[in-house]
């Protein structure tokens, strides 16, 4: 081989280089990001666990007062139940949502009650499930925009070349799909 | 007769192969850096998990700053260089240190904090992208460059601790400049400087200072969980490593001898004293009674000393993993990917330059171009 033909292959060989380096860069960050969901997703299941397991001594500490609002603290206990750590994603989602507005309520009850807000261990039982709902919130937060990042690389290229190859599919959000959002019934 | 421009024609093309390949090869590693940092969330400090992650935030001193050498400027981190200012090329950035007359880069700890709360980080091992706050050379006449404020005490300063501390040094103005010159005892004064030839000298500085926003890619671990946070804390320091077999051997021979104080009391005396040397001692120290006695910090005071110096075991930290070295980068994750995305672009030109270089040095041995 002359001189010219180790330049043209030395270019072609160049070439090549980069084009495998940015597939094989393409593929690790795709790992990655695979990797980064399931860790999100496992700090929320651990607190959406934790906030599993804190409602029933929330519950038990204001029942004994709040006798005459059994509504708001079946809703509590019904929401609670719908937890299941197997369900799908966006299934999870809905439930979270409704545990998160069935809490609510019940600390809005507990507003009407100030012998029920003096009690230091409701007080504490309060502050820790506020703690864990700020927690959902930002590690859901967290968890939907690695999933966004993660469909929008295996979208664009050059990832989304080997994404057939790869068989990579879009990840759920940690959301209510949007035919299970109810639309509030209005009246005009 | 025909002019043999053979020799300066390899030379050339030799010189842009070489250059080209260090752009593409610069340029890929940054486009590995920015997928990871673009695919990488940032995290909130107050909920974040242990883990890799990435928080943005402002800078923090902790418990010590550093005085820059070349503009006196109080940060965390700088990187200093002084060299000739007519040697050749400036490869600039990464190759500054290069030959260079006067190169220094050092780092210490610092906390940064966002809207949620703030992170002490451990930067030893870290990868820097600071920002160039000086970059200017000698004029022409002999006369130095306005921003050039040469340090002449220590490289470390303690940090104030409180808010009227730190009011007080924003308000005051920087200290006026002493009639000394430490470039006289580096080597060189206004003609016959350390970079040699006309003495004309270029100064380049990048520094990260507390206030600066930052990106901060890496590990969050706990406390308890790093080997030395004495060791984990200087980014460039000693490279003697306590669980290196040499040192543990010496340190275990010099307790047996005795050489070894039991307790820091023995050791250091009073500077053993939380808070002694860096803002005020919590306890009296045991003084010769012809000295002044320093006066006791408040019970809010020793608080707050207590805060900087005694972490939780169990509090998260931002620290190096062996397979995971902090990567610390100047402003907002979307400046960071840019810059380096940038870099991606001028490493593909590189590789352009790589092959018509290529090109050429064929053609010029085989002598396509000489005939």
């Amino acid at each position: 081989m002359n001189a010219q033909g180790v330049a043209a292959a030395f270019a072609v060989g160049l070439l090549l280089a980069i084009v495998l380096y940015v597939a094989v860069v393409s593929y690790n960050a795709v790992m990655s990001l695979r990797q980064r969901i399931d860790k999100a997703w496992s700090n929320i299941d651990v607190v959406l666990k934790q906030r599993h397991d804190q409602l029933p001594a929330l519950v038990s500490a204001v029942r004994g007062v709040m006798a005459f609002e059994q509504d708001v603290l079946t809703e509590v206990a019904r929401a609670r139940a719908n937890y299941s750590p197997t369900e799908p994603i966006p299934d999870q989602a809905v439930h979270s949502d409704e545990t998160t507005r069935a809490v609510r309520s019940l600390f809005a009850v507990v507003e009407a009650y100030p012998e029920v807000k003096s009690n230091e261990n409701v007080l504490d039982l309060q502050a820790q499930i506020e703690r864990l709902e700020s927690m959902i919130a930002d590690r859901r937060e967290l968890y939907n925009d690695q999933v966004y990042r993660y469909n929008a690389r295996i979208t664009t290229l050059p990832t989304n070349l080997l994404a057939p190859l790869f068989g990579w599919q879009q990840r759920p959000f940690f959301a209510a799909r949007p035919e299970e959002l109810e639309r509030p019934a209005t009246d005009l | 007769m025909p002019i043999d421009w053979q020799p300066q024609g390899i030379f050339l093309a030799l010189a842009g192969l070489g250059v080209g390949l260090w752009l593409l090869a610069r340029g890929l590693a940054d486009y590995r850096e920015a997928t990871r940092i673009g695919d990488t969330s940032t995290s909130r400090i107050a909920t974040l998990a242990a883990g890799e992650v990435q928080v943005s935030g402002v800078i923090e001193p902790a418990e010590l700053t550093l005085i820059s050498p070349l503009q006196s400027a109080t940060c965390v981190y700088y990187r200093s260089t002084i060299d000739g200012a007519d040697d050749g090329i400036d490869l600039r950035a990464d190759l500054t240190e290069l030959g260079a007359d006067f190169f220094e880069e050092r780092a210490v700890g610092f906390r940064v904090r966002d809207e949620t709360g703030d992170i002490r980080v451990f930067p030893r091992a870290a990868r820097w992208d600071a920002p160039t706050t000086l970059d200017d050379s000698t004029g022409l006449m002999g006369d130095e460059p306005p921003g050039l404020r040469i340090r002449t005490g220590p490289a470390l300063a303690p940090t104030g601790l409180g808010r009227d501390v730190a009011i007080a040094a924003l308000l005051a103005g920087p200290e006026a400049a002493p009639d000394f010159r430490p470039l006289l005892i580096l080597g060189g004064g206004a003609h016959r400087g350390i970079g040699g030839g006309d003495g004309r000298r270029h100064y380049r500085e990048t520094t990260l200072a507390p206030g600066d926003a930052v990106t901060i890619l890496g590990r969050a671990m706990p406390f308890g969980d790093l080997a030395d946070p004495a060791e984990a804390d200087i980014a460039i320091g000693s490279e003697l490593a306590p669980d290196d077999a040499e040192v543990a051997g010496d340190i275990a021979e010099a307790r047996e001898a005795g050489l070894l104080a039991a307790t820091p009391e023995a050791a250091w005396g009073n500077a053993s004293i939380p808070g002694f040397g860096i803002g005020q001692p919590i306890r009296a120290p045991v003084l010769d009674p012809g000295a002044t006695a320093p006066p006791l910090g408040t019970a809010a005071q020793a608080s707050e000393a207590q805060r900087r110096f005694e972490i939780p075991p169990d509090a998260l930290v931002l620290a190096s993993a062996p397979d995971s070295p902090l990567l610390i980068a100047q402003g907002l994750p979307s400046a960071a990917v840019e810059r380096r995305e940038g870099h991606f672009l001028l490493g593909l030109l590189g590789a352009i330059l790589a092959i018509a270089s290529a090109m050429a040095l064929a053609m010029i041995v085989s002598g396509a171009l000489g005939s």
